[in-house]
């Protein structure tokens, strides 16, 4: 389907080239993306068009191209599209992986398109121009110093892990450096896979393995479904709450809503793609482009501050 | 002519599991001359050829190549040693093109690549000894039984065969073909290979071999030279008892038609055929293979698109399109090739005998202890000899398969029933069984349909003969009119001599 | 040959090791999972494994009889998928007229069952009538029914309405006599299937069909209709699966019943079925499934090795599996 909508999005990207091309000097930005094959990247996807729709209709002068590409090979050949057929004057990517689209990205970049990469950094440093990053560690960190400051007194939990992938381990190393010393022990550790119906099955053996669970960190919002699904088909009474991440609509609403089970989530907000469309199509427009490295901090979400993170009409 | 044996085996036995199928053989084959090894189906011959060519190991015995004892570790080994098999059932690769099955597992290279233009020349030089003319291009599984057969001669003539053993080979071939053949036999055997043939068709053995041997029960029972016994002679010995009484009496008076046929058309095989057949007869329908017999008839039951103007069964005008409605009517057609199409040779004589009337067996479920005793029955009538109840039919003889196919067609009690060369590569004593049954059939109010390439059989058992060429029915012929070349000259066409394989 | 002609009486040997072998690897496999943890015999973790297997396990029984009859089908984990988004689509916007009882839920279930009949009997026209490779047929349509639910849940998840959801949970977790629905359906579903196939026409015929289809043609048996009735059946039973699937997380989305069609029919072949059709059991199936279930679960509940390699693991279990069964067939 991301197919139909690439193509969709291309048709009236021509439509909108074209009512642009009449104010001469139009600046075309191509935006290549992971097609949303999981909750989160349906999330980047949906602000990833808002933001370009938005930014169409406060800038004319600004064209753009979306493309959404199902593995790293796709992603090479939308890239190559883009500089041969569109003429793009930036590029703004979030790679699929950082090693494949290293050199195709260095190429784009050598031949002085503006280069914006986010989430994922490359495996050459230097190439980009803009780099907006999501902290996995900090994402890691700011969940495991929740974790301790709930249980001053330390307590027995469980993990579940991504897909084993290099920003897996990294939010998981900053885990486990943040609730060093604080007693609070990992006594079961496996992989969900970001996947809900895999991490209930992770989960119902752990209950059957444990006797004791006094916390979870399910590590995404996406697994935290999951493991909320088999607490209660368990009815186990000893877990006090589950943290998850990534900040899905559903997990922050019931933050927000006061919910014991699930009292905060840690951000790691699908919508850095739209801020570096901003930043790169802003730095365009106005001439003073604002090159270097912008983290994006992973936050607590709590029921204070619920509000602000919940957006509705996003698909995640 | 005859020197020291090429390849020997002596005392050789063979048993699988507690059963001893070969007790004892003795065997010699010598260069420059043609044994024809005969015997009934299931008398062991094939497992003898099998030991001789190295597929199967003896049980017990020793085999002797020129004089020193061997074993062979393997079918390479017994290639390697210059012996050479051909089977009954083609060991061809269907899917590879006539030239790739000629050099299979021996292509010719030079260098790293493949020598294609030497491999050309060769394949067409071989298919030329052979005549045959297929284009060494074509693929194995567009080529009728009889180029196959010729494809496996060609492939062994590629091998330079010290011994050349050969499964039946001319059970599918025509007698033009049967000739040709003979014709490589004899310039081989003047080369000096030592051959080794199986065959039903006693009249070839009379024709081609120097010595016969015949196998009953897994030993030998005749051991001599061709020339000291006769065609009576070689079928007694097989059977055991006297079979000069092959085919059994005719029918008397015609009664009314039970089928009327008309117009019918089969695409690209046959064209406005059209017969009557009558209560209490047996049909014959000769004509050349590729005439358009089987198709014709597999049309009219509804197993391959045909269109005809009018079908009548007992007077009353029906429609047949699919294979249940001809079996509703109470007509059915019983294949050619039992291996391919008659039989799951992968399961059980059970699942075979009803597959074709399971709803005989219950409804949605199946009645298993009736299908047991169905089979039993089967057993019974049909003289169908198993080692086990639930063994794999493709373990069975030919001969004992052929009986179980009959055996299913049976089950659904057709009213006409059309045999499609119902004795092929059966042995004598199968054979005659399989007349006897298909005259009584007829005999009891049915009626018989008999296709067969086999003149003897044609004219021995049917009341009446059609004669079919390229696709259409060339004539009809009954009582004293059934004669030899009465049949040949329809099916060739009369005074068309050479062109002689039809579309 | 003499002693041939006699008809030797039956003789009852030891079960072959084509029967022997997926039990042993069963039996094997509880054995260690009993040893390494003790909770794992108890009720509740079999009824986790069992339930879990249910969805997988009602698709593999379907899978056995296409598989048996010489077919493939690769998209029955999308299929999965599709139907349950559609599932839940159709049920939140009933959600207003009908309100949350038993109407909504029928209607689901309606749903389901329609959307898997009509799947299946497109993918078995597509290869029956039109004469299309099953394996392209199939890998087409997985990519189609995949893109489908991507594209109804907009890239992310569709979930089922809260309040719904809890009404409708009682389908995944509760059951009778503290057995769950899906083990009950699977259970149902394997006793049918098991019927179906060793003792009913519809089980021969496929058997036929997968062994040699010119034969069975011969023999009367309506080789399109059949296959047809495979694909049917399949995809009814996914729909099936689906409504055993939806009540867990009341959710859909693009990775839901992701790669379930090779778990399915590794199941298939670990149980016995030969892969090229001509022979299937399904009672086979059910142990192929639950040796797959049973290496996750005692994986999850020990620490014998690296979660890294629980692929691996499974990998060797499925060759040797199919190994121990093929040893047997060369001896005989």
């Amino acid at each position: 389907m991301s197919y139909m909508k690439t193509a969709l999005m291309g048709c009236t990207m021509l439509a909108m080239s074209g009512a642009a091309w009449a104010q001469d000097e139009t600046t075309v930005i191509g935006v290549s993306i992971p097609a949303a094959t999981h909750g989160w990247a349906g999330g980047m996807n949906f602000h990833a068009q808002e933001t370009v729709e938005r930014l169409e209709e406060t800038y004319p002068e600004l064209d753009f191209v979306l493309t959404a590409a199902s593995d790293a090979g796709a992603q090479v050949n939308d890239i190559e599209d883009m500089v041969a057929t569109r003429g793009i004057d930036a590029l703004v990517v979030l790679p699929f992986e950082s090693d494949p689209l290293t050199p195709p990205i260095q190429s784009v970049a050598e031949s002085g398109t503006w280069v914006t990469v986010v989430d994922r950094g490359l495996s050459v440093e230097g190439i980009e121009d803009l780099y907006v990053a999501g902290d996995n560690p900090g994402f890691g960190r700011v969940a495991g110093e929740y974790m301790a400051e709930q249980m001053p007194d330390g307590g027995d939990i469980v993990v579940l892990r991504g897909i084993p992938t290099t920003i897996d381990n990294e939010r998981v190393a900053g885990f486990e450096e943040a609730i060093e010393g604080s007693g609070i022990n990992i006594i079961d550790m496996e992989h969900g896979n970001w996947n809900r119906d895999d991490s209930f099955n992770v989960m119902q053996d752990f209950l059957q393995k444990h006797d004791q669970i006094d916390a979870v960190w399910a590590s995404d919002d996406d697994m935290a479904v999951g493991v909320l699904a088999a607490i209660e088909a368990a009815g186990r009474e000893d877990i006090q709450f589950v943290l998850g991440g990534a900040g899905m609509k559903e997990m922050v609403q019931r933050v927000m809503e006061g919910d014991d089970m699930i009292p905060a989530d840690v951000t790691y907000p699908p919508a850095m793609i739209a801020t570096a469309i901003e930043m790169t199509a802003v730095g365009l427009v106005s001439n003073a482009p604002v090159s270097g490295t912008f983290t994006i901090g992973s936050v607590l979400i709590t029921e204070e501050n619920a509000e602000q993170y919940y957006y509705p009409d996003s698909p995640f | 002519m005859t020197d020291a044996p090429v390849l020997s085996l002596r005392d050789v036995r063979k048993s699988f599991g507690p059963v001893e199928v070969l007790h004892g053989v003795d065997l010699d084959l010598r260069a420059g001359e043609v044994l024809a090894l005969i015997g009934e189906n299931g008398a062991g011959k094939s497992t003898t050829m099998k030991i001789l060519a190295g597929y199967q190991p003896a049980t017990s015995g020793r085999i002797l190549l020129d004089g020193e004892e061997v074993s062979f570790g393997s079918l390479h080994e017994g290639e390697e040693a210059g012996i050479v098999m051909i089977h009954q059932e083609f060991n061809l690769a269907e899917q590879l093109t006539v030239e790739q099955n000629i050099f299979l597992g021996r292509e010719l290279h030079n260098g790293w690549f493949l020598d294609k233009a030497r491999m050309r020349r060769l394949a067409r030089e071989y298919l030329d000894r052979v005549n045959c003319t297929v284009h060494p291009d074509t693929r194995v599984s567009q080529l009728s039984n009889s180029d196959k057969q010729m494809v496996e001669i060609a492939k062994a003539l590629s091998r330079d065969a010290r011994v050349l053993i050969m499964d039946e080979p001319t059970a599918v071939l025509t007698g033009s073909e049967t000739e040709t053949l003979f014709e490589q036999v004899r310039a081989m055997k003047a080369d000096g290979t030592a051959i080794l043939f199986t065959s039903h068709k006693l009249g070839e053995v009379a024709a081609i071999a120097d010595h016969v041997t015949v196998l009953r029960d897994g030993a030998v029972v005749h051991d001599g030279r061709a020339a000291d016994i006769d065609e009576d002679g070689m079928a007694t010995a097989m059977v055991g008892r006297d079979v000069s009484d092959l085919y059994p009496d005719k029918a008397g008076a015609p009664d009314d038609v039970v089928l009327r046929v008309t117009g019918l058309d089969v695409p690209g095989h046959a064209e406005g055929v059209g017969f009557e057949l009558r209560r209490g007869e047996i049909l014959g329908i000769a004509g050349l293979i590729g005439s358009g017999r089987t198709e014709a008839m597999e049309g009219l039951c509804g197993l391959r698109p045909a269109r005809a103007e009018r079908i009548e069964i007992d007077g009353a005008k029906i429609d047949i399109r699919r294979p249940s409605d001809a079996l509703e009517h109470g007509l059915c057609y019983m294949t050619e090739d039992r291996k391919l199409r008659g039989l799951l040779l992968d399961k059980s004589m059970r699942v075979n005998l009803t597959l074709q009337s399971l709803d005989q067996f219950g409804g949605l479920m199946i009645d298993r202890a009736a299908e047991e005793r169905a089979l039993d029955r089967a057993i019974e009538e049909f003289d169908i000899r198993a080692g086990r109840r639930e063994m794999r039919v493709g373990n069975l003889s030919g001969g004992n398969q052929q009986k179980l196919l009959l055996a299913k067609v049976m089950m659904s009690d057709p009213s006409i029933l059309i045999a499609d060369e119902p004795t092929r590569g059966i042995d004598i004593g199968t054979k005659q069984q399989i007349y006897a049954f298909l005259r009584t059939l007829a005999a009891s109010g049915r009626a018989v349909v008999m296709i067969s390439s086999e003149m003897q059989e044609v004219i021995g058992l049917a009341d009446r003969v059609l004669v079919m060429r390229l696709g259409r029915v060339s004539g009809t012929l009954s009582g004293d009119e059934i004669t030899e070349d009465a049949i040949v000259r329809l099916a060739m066409g009369v005074g068309a001599g050479d062109s002689e394989r039809a579309a | 040959m003499t002693s041939e002609t006699t008809n030797s009486p039956m003789r009852r040997a030891l079960p072959s090791m084509s029967v022997l072998g997926p039990v042993l690897a069963l039996i094997v496999l509880v054995v260690i999972g009993a040893s390494l943890n003790a909770n794992f015999l108890g009720t509740a973790n079999i009824t986790n494994v069992l339930a879990r297997s249910a969805f997988i396990g009602i698709i593999a029984v379907g899978m056995t009889f296409v598989i048996t009859a010489g077919g493939l089908d690769l998209s029955v984990g999308s299929m999965a998928a599709f139907i349950a988004g559609l599932m839940i689509l159709v049920m939140n916007a009933a959600l207003p007229s009908l309100g949350v009882g038993v109407p909504i839920i029928l209607l689901g279930m309606a749903v389901a069952l329609l959307a898997g009949l009509v799947a299946g009997l497109l993918n078995g026209f597509l290869i029956t009538t039109l004469g299309i490779e099953a394996f392209i047929v199939t890998l087409g349509s997985m990519g189609i029914y995949r893109s489908l639910v991507t594209w109804l849940a907009d890239g992310g998840t569709l979930s089922l309405d809260f309040e719904l959801r809890t009404f409708y949970r009682p389908v995944y977790f509760d059951g009778i006599l503290g057995i769950s629905w899906p083990i009950i359906v699977f259970a149902i579903v394997v006793i049918v299937g098991e019927l179906l196939m060793s003792r009913a026409k519809f089980g021969r015929h496929c058997a036929a069909i997968g062994s040699n289809e010119s034969v069975a043609h011969y023999s009367n048996v309506d080789v399109n209709r059949t296959r047809l009735l495979t694909y049917a059946m399949l995809g009814l039973l996914v729909g099936v699966a689906t409504i055993m699937y939806v009540p867990r997380l009341g959710s859909a989305s693009a990775s839901t019943g992701l790669l379930w069609e090779l778990e399915a029919i590794a199941a298939v072949i670990i149980g016995g079925t030969v892969l090229k059709g001509g022979f299937g059991r399904v009672w086979g199936t059910v142990i192929g499934v639950l040796i797959l279930s049973l290496i996750d679960n005692i994986l999850n509940l020990t620490d014998l090795v690296s979660p890294y390699l629980n692929g691996a693991i499974q990998g060797v279990i499925i060759i040797l599996a199919v190994i121990l069964q093929r040893e047997a067939k060369a001896k005989g």
